[in-house]
């Protein structure tokens, strides 16, 4: 499976310049690098592939279903080149969207479309924040809130510059207890960006608020039965639509305790379950987090609720 | 589940339908005020059936919790909605 690391940021924020910095290391050069937006940069790489946004309707007919065809022939091309021999054997993919898209087409196609999704597989987004412009960008601009709410991690960019500070504090309203980090010129250490998407979960039983867009926790500390997680994951997706963003989270199911199961979804796409080796600092108990826009803060704990207790008894 | 967890659960609903209406505790359940429906725990001995969605001259069966929401959801005028099945990546 090749990892690929999604790299959004609004514009201005310093993709490019990110990206120039993590080729010119040694370690990374081997990084085949997408540009999602034609022309808009162009980066001397002998990777680069850049591709033209051509969008499409698929059978679910939703807008979060409109995939980016060209990013997954542009991945697949590549993959068919690399096995070839025709271009070096590149260990990663970086995709650079453009300043202003939505990430969650561009997660959306990694993750449907079948080939891709068989020989790619999405490891990360990371989301830059510029230090000078980002607390008012993400005022302003929807599409830049929807980049920081589905990132796995934020970098905040000229923090030479701007407020850094502020930056954080305006990521940390939206995606609370998202692993947040400043750098100046692109210095940011790769292994730290590219790494694992891994949940995020704020410390707070309710996070704060921003125009209606807001993380909410559910915990357990009793392990989940699969079915009830399962439906009540359906029962958001049904319920929610396009209003729930993410999904991520461990979960302690009860016919496998022992070990934590990753769960992520963007809106109601689902990654297949993984497991990990072992709960992370020893805490066994489900923790996940919805990011979305004006769900009520105590529906998905109670609709839970609801689901376990009928689960129990059926 | 109890009648005030019902109906705590189904003003949330409403919320996030966008839809007009209070939920109040009712016998054997709740109503929906100004929806003109009454949702009624099911016997026992009724089961499957967990639920029935009332209305004046109808009466619905539901054997879930999930099915209930969808049955209000249609019967508040929500209908599907922003509605979306959930999908597995790569399937």
């Amino acid at each position: 499976m090749i990892p690929v690391s999604v790299v959004t940021g609004f514009l201005g924020a310093g993709k490019t310049t990110l990206l120039r910095r993590v080729l010119s290391d040694p370690a990374w050069a081997d990084s085949a690098v997408v540009v999602n937006e034609f022309g808009e940069v162009a980066l001397d790489h002998e990777l680069l592939a850049a591709s033209e946004e051509v969008l499409v309707n698929v059978s679910t007919g939703c807008l979060c279903c409109l995939v980016r065809t060209d990013l997954g022939t542009t991945l697949m091309d590549l993959a068919r080149r690399r096995a070839a021999g025709e271009v070096p054997a590149y260990r990663r993919v970086l995709v650079e969207t453009s300043g202003l898209a939505d990430p969650a087409p561009i997660l959306h196609a990694l993750m449907t479309e079948a080939a891709v999704a068989e020989t790619h597989r999405l490891h990360s987004v990371v989301t830059l924040v510029d230090a000078v412009l980002g607390p008012v960008v993400l005022e302003r601009h929807p599409e830049a809130r929807w980049q920081v709410m589905l990132a796995d991690r934020v970098l905040v960019t000229k923090p030479d510059l701007g407020d850094a500070a502020a930056a954080e504090r305006a990521v940390q309203a939206l995606q609370p207890g998202l692993d947040v980090r400043a750098a100046e010129r692109g210095a940011a250490e790769p292994a730290w960006l590219f790494a694992p998407g891994e949940p995020a979960v704020p410390q707070e039983a309710v996070a704060r608020h921003s125009e209606g867009v807001g993380s909410i926790l559910i915990e357990r500390e009793a392990p989940v039965a699969a079915l009830a997680l399962t439906l009540w994951m359906q029962a958001l997706a049904e319920h929610a639509g396009a209003k729930l963003l993410r999904l991520k989270g461990l979960a302690a199911l009860a016919e496998e305790p022992a070990r934590p199961m990753v769960v992520h979804a963007v809106q109601h796409l689902v990654h297949p379950p993984e497991w990990l080796a072992e709960w992370p600092g020893g805490e066994r108990r489900t923790r996940i987090v919805l990011i979305g826009q004006g769900i009520p803060r105590h529906f998905p704990a109670r609709l839970l609720a609801a689901i376990e207790a009928e689960v129990a008894t059926a | 589940m109890t009648p005030p967890e019902l109906r705590d659960l189904l003003a949330d609903a409403l919320v996030l339908w966008e839809v007009a209406g209070r939920v109040a505790v009712a016998e054997g359940g709740v109503v929906l005020e100004g929806l003109g429906l009454r949702v009624v725990a099911a016997d026992g001995d009724e089961l499957p059936i967990r639920w029935w969605i009332e209305r004046p001259g109808h009466r619905r069966p539901c054997t879930s919790i999930s099915g209930l929401l969808r049955g209000l959801r249609n019967a508040v005028g929500a209908g599907e909605g922003e509605a979306r099945r959930l999908r597995v990546a790569g399937a």
